[in-house]
């Protein structure tokens, strides 16, 4: 009998991963008040080097693997989805990079990563294609093996903030279809930035995303992965990364909460404001950690299928990944729900109470919305249909 | 890839400018539109024109990336001698 290679351990990131919830904490009533980007948190994602968690060693990096990232992703979640999802999104962007990256450009860019000096920010929405991230409107052009861009984005999460860009174009050329998109990076140094628009929504309020129009030039070797190849890079690194980076921040957020909560009921004050033999109130928790736990073993099933080097476009593969974002989205949504049912107007609606429930609330209610489930939905009923064996990944 | 595979391709495509593409075994499905959206209303006209079913299994983005990826899967479910060889042999 012959065994696979025993996986590296998962890093220890115990230390790095405290100095960033410290100061996330310490900041947190204000970012949500203000919708201001957490400066704080990246300073200390700079400083501990976990912006590089994702970058191999032999570029500077902590060698981060998915299940590290699942993992990181999943304490910050806990403490506010804002900075969770700011490094989840950062570490996918990497990731594209340290994949499809030509090698002088992983040679730039990667160890400045590691260094904590590149905030990436994603710049893939573009007014008018309703969300459709494999297709682009604004074309880069070749204007003598440079590259200008220019181009404009409704949504560009941290994009004030970032250090550097990686943005989806329409590939050069007369003949380039929508469906053809080239994945380009470029430094900040290297655009004029316009930022427009007011950032005022319900919740993720630190998560800042404000409208940006880009205008510059790169050089050729700034493609990442060949010209019009975005779709290869959406399929292997950008998908799935996001999807079990999100949902494993939405787990943290909704793990915190009951966290939160349980502390609360428990202690002296909590046992003496509710009745804990209370069938309702017992129900009501069971309810909101059922589906926690139904949220964490999709999303470790989903990380072993990426984990297994198998080919992700297989649709019961991609159903998979598909099914763990959009019921990490519901249930987590659902879980902190139950939570203000079960704890009542003092301790589940208002904003001083220490469970944080009105926020996790708020900031988990954009989850079906971003990459939204619709779509997602629309997608898995297609490729249900390709699967009529029903196989499971 | 013969002559009904590519009449039945031929109205999935979009390309950017005007006039009639060349279909090769190499012509890129994707990037003239063939989206896994559109991938299944595909799946149906060629099983449709073939009386086929192709395999779950071969139903992935690879086998519908170029023309003659997506001919090559369909010859190998049409009888012997139906289909008139792999892609790579022909021209279209």
């Amino acid at each position: 009998m012959t065994t696979e290679p025993a996986p590296r351990p998962p890093l220890d990131l115990t230390d790095r991963l405290a100095a960033v919830t410290e100061a996330t904490e310490e900041h947190l009533a204000h970012t949500d008040r203000a919708a201001e980007f957490p400066v704080a948190a990246l300073d200390a994602l700079r400083r501990t080097a976990l912006l590089g968690l994702l970058v191999p060693v032999a570029h500077g990096g902590l060698g981060g693997t998915a299940r590290d990232l699942v993992a990181a992703a999943q304490t910050l979640g806990r403490s506010d989805m804002s900075v969770g999802m700011i490094f989840a999104m950062h570490c996918q962007q990497a990731a594209a990079l340290v994949h499809y990256g030509s090698e002088r450009l992983r040679k730039e860019v990667l160890p400045r990563i590691a260094a904590g000096e590149c905030y990436l920010a994603s710049v893939t929405t573009e007014a008018g294609k309703g969300g459709h991230l494999l297709s682009a409107q604004a074309q880069l052009a070749d204007e003598g093996g440079e590259l200008a861009v220019e181009r404009f984005a409704p949504i560009v999460t941290g994009g004030t903030h970032a250090d550097g860009f990686l943005i989806t174009m329409r590939s050069p050329g007369a003949d380039a279809t929508a469906h053809e998109v080239t994945l380009v990076y470029a430094h900040r140094d290297q655009l004029d930035l316009t930022a427009s628009g007011d950032w005022q929504p319900m919740g993720m309020r630190a998560g800042h995303s404000a409208a940006l129009t880009l205008t510059g030039r790169v050089p050729g070797h700034q493609v990442v992965g060949e010209v019009g190849e975005f779709h290869r890079i959406a399929a292997t690194v950008f998908g799935p990364l996001a999807h079990l980076g999100w949902s494993a921040v939405w787990l943290g957020t909704a793990a915190g909460a009951l966290s939160r909560v349980l502390r609360l009921l428990r202690s002296p004050a909590g046992r003496a404001r509710f009745d804990l033999t209370s069938e309702l109130l017992l129900t009501r928790i069971a309810r909101s950690r059922q589906r926690l736990d139904t949220v964490h073993a999709l999303l470790q099933q989903a990380l072993r299928t990426v984990e297994s080097g198998a080919d992700l476009s297989a649709p019961a593969r991609q159903l998979q990944l598909n099914a763990l974002k959009i019921t990490a989205s519901e249930e987590c949504l659902a879980a902190v729900d139950d939570l203000i049912a079960a704890l009542g107007l003092r301790h589940g609606y208002l904003k001083d109470s220490p469970t944080r429930l009105e926020q996790a609330l708020r900031d988990l209610r954009s989850a079906p919305l971003n990459y939204s489930n619709d779509r997602l939905h629309l997608a898995d009923g297609r490729l249900a249909l390709r699967d009529q064996g029903v196989s499971f990944a | 890839m013969d002559a009904r595979f590519t009449a039945l391709l031929r109205p999935f495509l979009k390309p950017a400018g005007p006039g009639e593409i060349t279909l090769t075994p190499d012509t890129d499905l994707r990037k003239l539109g063939v989206d896994s959206m559109q991938a299944i209303e595909l799946l149906f006209a060629v099983e449709d024109t073939f009386g086929i079913s192709l395999p779950d299994e071969e139903l992935n983005d690879t086998t519908f990336a170029t023309a003659g990826s997506l001919w090559n899967v369909i010859a190998a479910q049409l009888p012997a001698g139906a289909g008139d060889g792999t892609a790579g042999r022909e021209t279209a």
